[in-house]
């Protein structure tokens, strides 16, 4: 009885929402669009003017369309060694940063051992403190310690910065993990080293890699923590801080849609790899 | 193998030592030079420093800043908030509505993330000028004076802090909406009369966790940001960032810019419990 | 060849080819003999390998095209110094900042040469605390050339420290598309028209004696009366709603715009402005307007000799004369004037390089003592909000 009642009821109910749900199925889709219009706005100012030929200094009025930017990238003084240098620190940033946290994940999630609310508020205090704060206490480190400001201060920094990051990627990871895999590995005679090189860490190799490409990505953006610790070095970050006073060129813009588009990429390889994977039905 | 085997105590120590050595090095240690340096004072002639326990320079800071520290706290808030209403319906969208594409469309939020924070900035400078298109058609449709304009206002800062923050709010939010069961949204529209309700009732709460998230990712940076109010305002809009860079930075006065420093995060620090207990999570250290 | 070549002949080849790697040095000096013309008064053993210069960007002749230093190279080809140039000061505090520990413990911070502002305390704050080196008078016999006007700063009264690299001057820019012209402080500061469209420069330096002399003080003498006059007419502009912002030379991204219709600017910014702001005019305001001069210093550390090579070099009025060119503004170097006629008759005509006696009674130095004055920079930080 209460059956049919039940199947009775339910489409009559949506039959009476039907014009209203229509609506609003679709204004927000509308707002979405509109959302998405808002967020990719500077993002389509900074490539069109990457074509720009300016009058004058600042890239700020459009002129004419040029490829000029484009093919002589680099006919800015500073702007190669100041993008190389922050691909240079990124890299070894990242990869270090990633190794730190990703040991310090394991602990966390895997072992028992005092002070584990110590550490989990160590990890977190750098996340909560603002760039200004972090970056101005490591410069008066370095000064006190006469250290000389430049490449390795900045990667200092760098991974100073991402550790914490990589131990809340890699550990979300970790938390949910399955750990019968590893169990039926021991089961079948592997000790716990082979286990953790042949089982977990390709499980984890996601996780791992997530976190290196964040790692990767604060870095090559940072500012703030940079331009407090860098002395003469110029990242690409500083390079646009610099030149925002004194003239803004297109090769600025040149750059930045040019690690756009290399981030983008990646990640949409990244996305199309997972949707074909769960189509396929083989996720772990 | 063997060492490490017998004791496997120090398992959980050796791995977190590397680490957790870094940002003791790196990041306490250095907390304590910046307290020092607080309590010093400069002599304003060859420029050099001496301790002496100048407590004063925190209330002095306190005083001669506090209109920066209030803005930047009113800034922030207003930013998270409109951060907050912006990307509510947005992470909702895509975690009920974006099926497969889901991952696809999260490229979106991120996407303009991957564009250097400076140069986004920038290119709002070039989008809000005066004669720019926004402006222009504000004005044509009455919203703004004749005499008005965008840029050098606090509207233009906070619209550039929110534009630079959404991500961080609406990644934690899609997150949390995302694990949240659709049949329960099911039920719960058939148990109330109205979506609205459902919303209310059931949705709302449950993406509890992600809203605390995304508040906090982006109220706490947003606090000690100068950029957006160096390039898109004026000083009448500058933070407590902007002091401190300028304090550190250009005038070398460490002693006040260290105790700003501290000021701006023993407030953060002290929000921080307050509002956690406000909305009930205790999801905050992920112990 | 070898085959063919006598005993003797081989030989003495080997000698003498062994003889010059046997004496490294004078290796050196023959390939570097070959093309340079040192002049007599240098020692060439004396020259270190490179020179390493820091400067304001766009402050130097600069071949966009090829990306050379022309007169840098030419230096090279003379004297055989390789020359380190950096483009990294952006303003002369932030710049004193970072180095401001290595300055006080008179260490070296990587450079033989660097250039800043006398309207900033700087140089004369380092003069006096004993932070920079002594040029080397001996190797700049060219400081003949130097303009009498500029022979005895106070603040370094028998140029031991120092040597300008150039002058500018301080006044109003305008776009003329958008306002009548702008010819006074005054006017600047209070016509409505310009409500929210006028920049002020936010070093003290430059924008405080301009409103000094605006109110008929003088602004080689400021006094705590004269300053608060100007302070409150300053404030009083601002709260007005007249002035946008407080810029330093980032206020040439706003002329293009049409964000910023007139202000505070410096004369060799103009050839920056014009290109894309085609009516844009400069001029010294009617109650006068200020010259400051960068000048060469010797940090701690820095290679005395090198640098004064270089300066003595840079006081050749062709050397002058080509940098001038590029960039506009008020060249100390006597004779380089002739010079430019003769390479570039449109830059030797224009008023920004080679100021008239009308407008060089018009502009003042400002009072060294106001930028010591540690009330006056409390009150113009807070005036401007930082």
């Amino acid at each position: 009885m209460t059956t049919a009642t039940e199947a009775v009821s339910v489409p009559a109910a949506r039959v009476r929402h039907s014009p209203l749900a229509f609506v609003r199925r679709h204004v927000l889709t509308v707002y979405s669009l509109l959302v998405f219009a808002y967020l990719l706005l500077p993002i389509v100012v900074v490539v069109l003017f990457s074509f720009n030929a300016p009058q004058g200094r600042f890239n700020v009025v459009w002129n004419h369309f040029t490829w000029d930017n484009w093919v002589n990238w680099d006919a800015v003084s500073g702007i190669r060694s100041a993008i190389e240098v922050s691909l240079e620190v990124a890299a070894i940033a990242s990869i270090a940063a990633t190794a730190l946290g990703t040991l310090i994940a394991l602990a966390l999630v895997r072992y028992r051992f005092r002070g584990r609310g110590s550490t989990n508020l160590l990890i977190f205090l750098p996340m909560a403190s603002p760039e200004i704060v972090l970056g101005a206490s490591l410069l008066t480190l370095f000064l006190s310690l006469d250290v000389q400001l430049g490449f390795w201060t900045i990667t200092i920094a760098h991974v100073m910065f991402c550790i914490s990051y990589v131990v809340v990627t890699v550990k979300a990871r970790l938390v949910s993990f399955d750990r019968h895999l590893e169990e039926a590995a021991m089961d079948l005679g592997a000790n716990e080293w082979t286990t953790f090189r042949k089982v977990t860490l390709p499980l984890l190799a996601p996780a791992i890699l997530s976190a290196l490409l964040l790692c990767f990505a604060l870095s090559i953006d940072d500012f703030v923590i940079t331009n407090f610790n860098s002395g003469d070095t110029v990242t690409f970050p500083l390079f646009v801080w610099g030149a925002a006073r004194v003239a803004t060129p297109p090769q600025i813009n040149v750059i930045g849609t040019a690690i756009f588009a290399v981030a983008i990429s990646i990640m949409l390889v990244n996305v199309v790899i997972q949707m074909a994977r769960t189509r396929k039905g083989t996720t772990v | 193998m063997g060492f490490i085997h017998r004791h496997r105590w120090l398992t959980p120590y050796l791995l977190l030592v590397p680490g957790l050595a870094w940002l003791a090095v790196f990041f306490v240690i250095p907390l304590g030079f910046l307290a020092h340096q607080s309590l010093e004072v400069q002599n304003p002639i060859d420029f050099s420093y001496a301790f002496r326990w100048a407590w004063h320079n925190y209330s002095d800071a306190l005083s001669t800043y506090e209109p920066q520290l209030l803005r930047s706290f009113e800034y922030a808030a207003i930013a998270t908030a409109l951060a907050l209403v912006i990307s509510y319906p947005l992470a909702y969208w895509i975690a009920f509505r974006g099926g497969r594409w889901k991952n696809v469309l999260l490229l979106f939020i991120i996407g303009p993330f991957f564009v250097t924070y400076l140069i986004r900035t920038l290119a709002w400078e070039t989008i809000l000028s005066d004669n720019g298109f926004v402006v222009s058609t504000l004005k044509s449709i009455g919203i703004l004076g004749p005499s008005d304009r965008l840029l050098a206002t606090s509207t233009a800062v906070v619209a550039g802090i929110t534009y630079n923050f959404l991500p961080f709010m609406a990644l934690p939010l899609y997150v949390s909406l995302e694990q949240i069961d659709p049949r329960l949204i099911e039920a719960a529209k058939d148990l109330y009369s109205s979506s609205a309700r459902a919303f209310l009732k059931v949705t709302l709460p449950l993406s509890l966790p992600g809203i605390f998230a995304g508040t906090l990712l982006t109220f706490i940076p947003a606090s000690g940001d100068f950029i957006n109010a160096q390039l898109l305002g004026t000083s009448d809009q500058y933070m407590i960032g902007n002091v401190i860079q300028s304090r550190f930075l250009e005038l070398t006065d460490y002693p006040t810019a260290a105790a700003l420093s501290f000021i701006l995060m023993a407030i953060i620090l002290l929000i921080l419990p307050i509002y956690t207990r406000a909305l009930g999570t205790e999801r905050l250290t992920g112990a | 060849m070898t085959d063919n070549l006598s005993r003797e002949e081989f030989l003495r080849r080997s000698f003498a080819i062994g003889a010059l790697i046997a004496v490294p040095g004078l290796a050196a000096e023959v390939a570097r003999a070959g093309g340079l013309k040192i002049p007599p008064g240098v020692d060439p053993k004396r020259l270190k390998k490179t020179l390493r210069f820091s400067n304001w960007p766009l402050y130097i002749d600069y071949d966009k095209k090829h990306h050379r230093y022309p007169s840098l190279e030419l230096f090279t080809k003379q004297y055989g110094v390789k020359v380190d140039y950096h483009e990294d000061i952006n303003q002369n505090e932030t710049f004193f900042g970072k180095y401001q520990a290595q300055f006080r413990r008179k260490q070296s911070i990587g450079r033989d040469l660097i250039v800043m502002t006398d309207n900033s305390r700087f140089p004369a704050l380092m003069v006096q605390q004993g932070w920079l080196e002594k040029i080397d008078k001996s190797v700049i016999p060219n400081i003949k050339n130097l303009l009498p006007a500029l022979a005895n700063p106070a603040w370094d009264p028998h140029r031991e420290h120092s040597l300008p690299w150039q002058s500018g001057m301080t006044g109003i820019g305008y776009n003329a598309k958008y306002t009548k012209p702008v010819t006074s402080v005054d006017q600047l500061l209070f016509d409505r028209k310009l409500k929210g469209k006028v920049t002020l420069l936010d070093s003290i330096g430059d924008t405080l004696p301009v409103v000094v002399l605006s109110n008929g003080d003088d602004p080689g003498k400021i006094d705590d009366a004269a300053f608060n006059r100007a302070l409150k007419k300053i404030e009083k502009a601002k709260k007005a709603g007249q002035i946008r912002k407080f810029t330093g030379n980032d206020y040439i991204s706003m002329f293009p715009t049409g964000d910023v219709w007139a202000g505070l600017v410096w004369s060799g910014d103009m050839p920056q402005i014009t290109p894309s702001t085609p009516r844009a005019k400069w001029l010294i305001p009617k109650s006068g307007g200020t010259i400051w001069t960068d000048n060469m210093l010797i940090p701690p550390g820095g290679d005395s000799y090198t640098a004064s090579v270089y300066m003595n070099f840079y006081y050749q009025p062709k050397i002058a004369a080509l940098v001038e060119e590029a960039i506009y503004y008020v060249c100390p170097v006597k004779g380089a004037g002739a010079e430019i006629k003769k390479i570039d008759p449109a830059a030797a005509r224009s008023r920004l390089i080679f100021p008239t006696k009308e407008m060089l009674k018009k502009i003042y130095v400002v009072d060294p003592k106001a930028l010591f004055n540690p009330d006056f920079q409390v009150k113009w930080q807070s005036m401007l909000g930082a």
